[in-house]
């Protein structure tokens, strides 16, 4: 028998968030000086969670509490995840429910060779790949984002000193500016910058080149830029 | 790297800005590069790319998915657990 995911794009409960509910939460990103890609990434994005191997022990052995610990420990990852990449509210939640459906079925399977919530965010970024591939849609063709429009690619010709980005960009413009990103970049961006895949792990989850990736991830990060700069244009202007 | 820093110091913007993916990928620092030191455009474009991606590193998830989520998914989790065996048949 196999599990039936009912979609529940049109029985939101009430008091689901949407993306209107952020623009309330300000928080003010403190600018500090860049640092490189610290080389355990992961690790830092995906701390050891106390009493997660018991909950992951039991429920291999069919305990639905210990399942329902885990999906409360990683609910919030894996549907920040999911909207990030999808950038809509309805489609997040159900990939989130097929993903910890697709834990359910496969939680057997996980050997421990590496974190339990790099295991799972890895099964969930390939369940919003292969969504994006079901449907069609140029969201993973890359062949549309190595080719943007004028609009998307570096300017050679930057002229006058313009605006640049201050230290105050926050969380919501920032949020917001991805969203706002064509598809295709704002995978790339997202998997590299937010989550911290190397170039050729989405190489391989997105059967791209790596030089692909590199491209699509400098263009995604230009066409922020031109994003925030816009932004902060039209407040001055206001 | 001789014959690079040569190259560095006559290159133009636009073939400084086509480097640039492979630069970010390669130095960390791109601050000592010779085309920043007298390129004031390219180096707020370098300044401006780096804090982005820096920002990028900093956003959590912070978003909550509803409460039908998990109904869902429990509904569907018992639909799919087999049915306990019949009661043996009494001899």
């Amino acid at each position: 028998m196999s599990l039936t995911a009912q979609k529940i794009t049109d029985s939101r409960a009430p008091g689901a968030r949407s993306h209107g509910t952020i623009a309330k939460e300000r928080f003010v990103l403190m600018a500090g000086p860049t640092q490189p890609r610290p080389a355990n990434q992961h690790l830092r994005r995906n701390p050891p969670i106390a009493g997660e191997q018991e909950a992951i022990d039991r429920a291999r052995e069919g305990d639905g509490r210990a399942f329902e610990t885990l999906y409360a420990m990683h609910k919030r990852r894996v549907y920040s995840l999911c909207l990030r990449m999808l950038g809509n509210v309805a489609e997040a939640e159900d990939l989130t429910q097929e993903a910890f459906l697709q834990l359910y079925r496969k939680i057997g399977t996980f050997r421990g060779d590496s974190a339990f919530s790099t295991w799972l965010h890895r099964l969930a970024v390939n369940v919003v790949l292969m969504h994006l591939r079901r449907k069609g849609l140029p969201q993973v063709s890359l062949e549309e984002t190595l080719e943007p429009s004028q609009d998307d690619g570096p300017r050679k010709d930057i002229g006058a000193r313009d605006l640049t980005l201050s230290g105050s960009i926050d969380r919501v413009t920032l949020e917001r500016a991805i969203e706002n990103l064509p598809p295709g970049y704002r995978l790339v961006f997202v998997l590299h910058d937010v989550e911290g895949y190397e170039h050729n792990e989405i190489a391989e989850m997105l059967d791209c080149s790596i030089g692909n990736s590199k491209s699509q991830l400098h263009k995604a990060r230009m066409k922020l830029r031109d994003l925030l700069r816009t932004g902060q244009r039209k407040e001055q202007i206001a | 790297m001789i014959v690079m820093r040569a190259m560095d110091k006559t290159m133009t913007c636009a073939e400084f800005q086509d480097a640039l993916p492979e630069l970010f990928e390669s130095q960390s620092d791109l601050s000592g590069h010779d085309h920043l030191k007298t390129c004031e455009n390219c180096a707020a474009l370098v300044r401006d790319l780096n804090y982005i991606a820096s920002q990028a590193r900093l956003l959590l998830p912070i978003h909550d998915p509803s409460p039908a989520v998990w109904d869902h998914i429990q509904q569907a989790i018992r639909q799919d657990k087999p049915e306990p065996p019949a009661p043996a048949a009494r001899k």
